[in-house]
C-alpha cells in the first residue's frame, strides 16, 4: 500500500487530528512515516532576516534546533519573533500540556524502558544499554516536548552514572526513568533525594558499601565526596575533609540488595541497615547532628538513622553555594561558556526563592538580557549536533546503532560517560570532533545510514530553492560566501550541515 | 611528496616526541610498585598488599606488582625509570581537581603541554604535531596550537573525491575567527596528510605484537605516527578505570596487565627509535595507605610516575621514600607527596626542547627537577 503526501492530508489534515481518531499505535508503519513528515511536509517559509531571530534562538536553545516548517508555524504565536519565542518557551516550561504521541511512538519499540525494576535483570545488559542511548536519541529528535528532553540531558549530566559499573548496567534504566525523567523539570531537592537513594546511584558511588559496625572501619566517602562536590555545593563551595566524612557517616548504613544476593525478587531493593550505621555525634558545614541514644527502641533508632540522610540533604540544598552552582551551570548551558556574572546571580535568586523549583529557575533565566542577547555563541556538542541535523532535515530514523556509533567516535554517545561529573558542557573539549561531524553530514544528506532517511530534494523544494534551504538551516539568510560555497561544494546539504554556522546555536 | 615536506618542520626527521600516558581514577601506587622492605605497607594491607615473593625485584627495597613483570627488560636495559610517592600539591583528593590542577600544570590557563607546544620558538607546528588518541583532547592538550584527535589513522578520512567539499570547507572555516577557525584549519590539514599514511599497512618492528585493548591499539598507532616522521611532538593516550573503593585487585589487575603489556610492546617496537622518544606514565593521585573493610583503598595522595626513553638513566627507583608511620602519613592516611609531579616533566621538557621556558609552561611554582638524566 502506497500513500502520498497529499493524499494523507487530505485525509487527515493534520497528524493530531488523525492520532485522535486512531491512536498511534494503531497507524501502519508507513502511515506512521507519513505522519512523522506530514507537520514539515509542505512548503514553508524559512527565517527571513540576516541575523538569528529571537524565535529561531529559542528553538536552537530551548529545543533541539528547528524541524522544518517549525518557525513559520511559531511565528504565528505572536506579533513580533521575540513575542512568538516568549510563548514558545513558556508552552515548552509546562510540558505535561504538550500532547507528544510522536515522541511516544518514537520510543514505543523500546519496551525495555518501561519494565519495572526488577524485571530489569530478565535482560541482557547490552540490550538496556542499547534501549537507553537509542530512546534518549529518538526522544531528542521527536519529542514536542523540547526543553523538557534538554533538561533530561542536562541531569543526566548532572548527576551521571556510567552504567557499565556493576549492577547499574541494569538500575541505570530505573535511575533515568524514576530519577531524571521524573523530576527534570520538577524541584530540585526531590530529585537529590530520589538520585541519593536510587538503586543505581548507590551502586554507582559505593554508597553501599559505606558502612560502619565500629569505630575501626571507615566509611566509604564516595558518594559523600561527589555530592558536595558535584551534586550541590561545587569543589569550591566552602566544605572541608572532614565534612566530606562526616557525611559519609551520616550515609552510613544505606545500601541496596544485589544481583547476587537473594532472594531474587528484591534485587535492587535499597534498604538502611541500622547495624551499619555510625550513631555518633557529627558535625556537617557546621550543623550539629546529635548521637543516637543507644537506650532507644530499635525502630525509633533506626528512625532517627534514617532521618540524617533528609537532614543532610536539607543543609547541602539549602546551602547557597548550591544554588550558585547549579545556576552556573544553568546559565553556561543556556546563555554562554563563560556565564555571565548578573545572570547567574538572577537565576541563583530564582532558584532560592522557589526552593529549588527548576520550572521556576528556568524562567528567571529565560527572560535575562543576557539569554535574550548571546545568540549563536554556543558550540553545539556532539549529541546536539546530531539531533540537530536530524530535525532541520526532517530526516526519518529509528535512532539506530550507526548514529549512536558517530555519537561514540566523538565521545558523547549518552550513557558513556565514565566518572560522575558527566560530559563537559565547554566547547574546548569538543573542537577534535569536527572531521566526525563532517562524515556525518555527508552520511546524512546522501542517505547512507541504516534506518536514517532524509527526501533533500523535498525539502530543498518545500523550503523554497537554494537559497530558503539555506536560510532554514543557518536561522538566517546565508551571507554571500556561505551561498557561493554551498554551490561551489557539489554537496550543498552536507556543507551547510558541516559549516561553522551550523555548529553553533 | 611535495605535500609532505610542507607539513614537516625543518628538522621533521630529528623531531622528538613525548607520549603522555594518564592512568585516570587514581591508580594504586603502592601496589604497582610495592615498597617491599617497608613492614608499614604490610601491617596497612594485610590482605591486599602484593607479597614479597611474588614480587619482581626492583633495589632490594622496592618490587613490582608481578603483572608488571613486561615492564623488566626496559628496566634493566636503563631505559625505564621509576618514580614513587609522587604526585601533585592538590589535596582535594577529587579526582576532576586532581586530573585537572595535574593537566593544567597549576592553577592556569590551558594545559601544560599545550602550553610547552607554543613555548617552542621559531617551530611551526605540523597538523599532527599533537595527537590525543581516543575521543576528546585530554585537558594537557589543551591551548595546543594543533592537537588532533584520533582512535585510529584509518579513521581519518572524509572519503574519496571530495575536493570541492573540502575547499568549501576550507573557505567557510578560514572566514571564521577565534578557536572554531583553528579547529576547522587544523583538521584538514590533517586529513591530507593521513590520507598519504594511510595507503600503507603498518608493520610492527622487531617481532612486536600490540594487544587489541584501546591502550594498546594507541600505542601502535603513536608508533606509526612516529616512524613516519610526520612532525609528532606530542602524543597523549589515557588508560583509565582505576577508580575502585571495592575489591580493587578485580578492577585494577586487568589494567595493570594493560599497562604493562602496551608500555612493553610500545618499547620493542619502537627499538633504536626510542632514542628520540620519552614515555611519561603519571596518575592524579594514588590510593590510601590502609586498605578499607571492602578489599579497596580510598582516594589518597602520592603514587607513582614511570619514565621511559632515550637518554633517562632507568633501572632505578628515584624519589625521597618518607616511609609510612604514622606521623608521616597525610591527611587521613596517605603517602605524602616527595616528588611533585613537575619535577619529573621539567627535565623531560627540557630536553624536547623547551629551552628557558619552563617558567611559562609551569608558572608559580619553584622548580626542583628530579635528575632522571643521571
Amino acid at each position: 500500500m502506497k500513500h502520498s503526501r497529499r493524499t494523507f492530508l487530505k485525509a487527515g489534515g493534520s497528524s493530531a487530528a488523525l492520532l485522535a481518531v486512531a491512536g498511534c499505535d494503531q497507524l501502519p508503519r508507513e502511515l506512521r512515516f507519513l505522519q512523522g513528515q506530514a507537520k514539515g511536509g509542505g512548503p514553508f517559509q524559512p527565517p527571513g532576516a540576516t541575523t538569528i531571530d529571537a524565535l529561531t534562538h529559542a528553538l536552537n536553545r530551548v529545543a533541539f534546533g528547528p524541524r522544518p516548517g517549525d518557525y513559520a508555524r511559531l511565528k504565528k504565536l505572536g506579533a513580533t519573533p521575540e513575542l512568538a519565542a516568549v510563548t514558545y518557551i513558556e508552552q515548552q516550561l509546562n510540558p505535561e500540556r504538550i500532547d507528544d504521541a510522536e515522541g511516544e511512538y518514537a520510543v514505543r519499540r523500546f519496551e525495555t524502558l518501561n519494565e519495572p525494576l526488577g524485571e530489569l535483570f530478565e535482560y541482557q545488559d547490552e540490550l538496556l544499554h542499547n534501549e537507553l542511548m537509542r530512546g534518549a536519541l529518538a526522544r531528542a529528535v521527536f519529542s514536542e516536548r523540547q526543553l523538557y528532553e534538554v533538561m533530561v540531558q542536562f541531569w543526566s549530566d548532572h548527576f551521571n552514572i556510567d552504567p557499565s559499573k556493576g549492577d547499574c548496567k541494569w538500575l541505570k534504566v530505573a535511575d533515568d526513568r524514576e530519577v531524571i525523567r521524573k523530576h527534570a523539570l520538577g524541584k530540585f531537592p526531590e530529585m537529590l533525594r530520589a538520585s541519593a537513594l536510587s538503586p543505581a546511584m548507590l551502586w554507582y558511588l559505593d554508597g553501599r558499601v559505606n558502612r560502619r559496625e565500629n569505630m575501626a572501619e571507615k566509611p566509604n566517602e564516595n558518594y559523600a565526596r561527589e555530592l558536595l562536590e558535584l551534586h550541590t555545593l561545587s569543589v569550591h563551595g566552602g566544605y572541608t575533609q572532614k565534612d566530606v566524612m562526616e557525611v559519609a557517616r551520616c550515609l552510613s548504613g544505606w545500601t541496596v540488595r544485589s544481583k547476587d544476593q537473594k532472594p531474587y525478587f528484591e534485587i535492587g531493593k535499597v534498604e538502611f541497615q541500622l547495624d551499619h550505621h555510625d550513631c555518633g555525634d557529627k558535625e556537617v558545614l557546621g550543623q550539629k547532628i546529635s548521637a543516637i541514644q543507644s537506650h532507644l527502641s530499635k525502630e525509633d533508632r533506626a528512625r532517627l538513622g534514617k532521618k540524617e540522610l533528609d537532614r543532610i540533604l536539607q543543609i547541602v540544598t539549602n546551602h547557597p553555594s548550591t544554588a550558585r552552582h547549579l545556576s552556573t551551570k544553568l546559565c553556561r548551558r543556556f546563555i554562554a561558556d563563560e556565564p555571565p556574572a548578573s545572570a547567574v546571580q538572577t537565576v541563583a535568586a530564582a532558584f532560592t526563592q522557589s526552593g529549588g523549583d527548576i520550572r521556576a529557575t528556568l524562567r528567571a533565566l529565560f527572560v535575562t538580557e543576557e539569554f535574550r542577547q548571546q545568540r549563536g555563541n554556543k558550540f553545539k556538542r556532539p549529541f546536539n549536533y546530531i539531533v540537530s541535523a536530524l530535525r532541520a532535515t526532517g530526516a526519518s530514523t529509528d535512532a539506530g546503532m550507526e548514529i549512536v556509533d558517530y555519537l561514540r567516535r566523538m565521545g558523547h554517545a549518552p550513557f558513556n560517560y565514565p566518572t560522575p561529573d558527566g560530559y563537559p558542557e565547554e566547547e574546548a573539549p569538543w573542537m577534535g570532533t569536527l572531521l566526525w561531524r563532517w562524515n556525518f553530514a555527508l552520511a546524512l544528506s546522501e542517505n547512507k545510514i541504516k534506518g536514517t532517511k532524509t527526501d533533500v530534494e523535498a525539502l530543498r523544494k518545500n523550503s523554497g530553492g537554494d537559497a530558503g534551504l539555506m536560510a532554514h538551516l543557518l536561522g538566517r539568510k546565508p551571507s554571500a560566501d556561505e551561498s557561493q560555497a554551498y554551490h561551489d561544494s557539489g554537496a550543498g546539504l552536507a556543507l551547510m550541515l558541516a559549516s561553522p554556522a551550523f555548529q553553533r546555536c | 611528496m611535495s605535500e609532505v615536506q610542507t607539513f614537516l618542520s625543518g628538522n621533521g626527521d630529528e623531531r622528538r616526541t613525548l607520549v603522555v600516558v594518564f592512568l585516570r581514577g587514581g591508580a594504586d601506587g603502592l601496589n604497582i610498585v610495592a615498597p617491599l622492605g617497608d613492614d608499614g605497607y604490610y601491617r596497612a594491607r594485610p590482605r591486599i598488599a602484593i607479597a614479597k615473593k611474588e614480587a619482581v625485584p626492583l633495589d632490594g627495597f622496592y618490587g613490582l606488582n608481578p603483572l608488571l613483570k613486561p615492564l623488566e627488560i626496559a628496566y634493566k636495559d636503563g631505559a625505564l625509570g621509576v618514580i614513587h610517592a609522587a604526585g601533585s600539591e592538590d589535596d582535594t583528593r577529587s579526582h576532576f581537581e586532581a586530573q585537572d590542577l595535574m593537566e593544567h600544570g597549576g592553577i592556569t590557563g590551558g594545559g601544560w603541554l599545550g602550553r610547552f607546544l607554543r613555548a617552542q620558538a621559531g617551530v611551526t607546528s605540523g597538523p599532527l604535531a599533537a595527537v590525543a588518541l581516543g575521543k576528546a583532547i585530554p585537558e594537557c592538550l589543551r591551548g595546543a596550537p594543533a592537537a588532533t584527535v584520533l582512535q585510529s589513522l584509518d579513521d581519518f578520512s572524509l572519503g574519496d573525491d571530495r575536493s570541492r567539499l573540502t575547499q568549501a570547507l576550507a573557505k567557510l572555516y578560514g572566514l571564521q575567527t577565534g578557536i572554531l577557525a583553528g579547529a576547522g584549519r587544523d583538521t584538514l590539514a590533517a586529513l591530507g596528510r593521513v590520507r598519504q599514511l594511510r595507503n600503507t599497512a603498518y608493520q610492527p618492528a622487531h617481532g612486536a605484537d600490540y594487544g587489541r585493548d584501546e591502550f594498546s591499539r594507541g600505542l601502535r598507532e603513536i608508533a606509526r605516527l612516529i616512524k613516519a616522521r610526520v612532525g609528532l611532538q606530542a602524543a597523549s593516550v589515557d588508560l583509565g578505570g582505576w577508580d575502585s573503593h571495592f575489591g580493587q585487585s578485580t578492577i585494577m589487575d586487568p589494567l595493570m596487565t594493560r599497562l604493562a603489556k602496551g608500555l612493553a610492546t610500545f618499547y620493542q617496537d619502537l627499538g633504536a627509535e626510542m632514542k628520540h622518544t620519552t614515555v611519561v606514565v603519571m596518575t592524579e593521585f594514588g590510593r590510601r595507605v590502609e586498605e578499607n573493610s571492602a578489599f579497596g583503598t580510598d582516594h589518597g595522595r602520592g603514587s607513582v610516575m614511570f619514565v621511559m626513553g632515550g637518554g633517562i638513566k632507568g633501572g632505578r627507583v628515584l624519589g625521597k621514600w618518607p616511609g609510612l608511620s604514622r606521623d608521616v602519613l597525610e591527611g587521613p592516611g596517605d603517602l605524602p607527596v616527595m616528588t611533585n609531579y613537575r619535577n619529573v616533566l621539567a627535565p623531560i621538557l627540557q630536553r624536547h626542547g623547551a629551552d628557558n621556558r619552563l617558567n611559562q609552561i609551569f608558572p608559580n611554582f619553584t622548580l626542583d627537577a628530579l635528575p632522571i638524566y643521571g
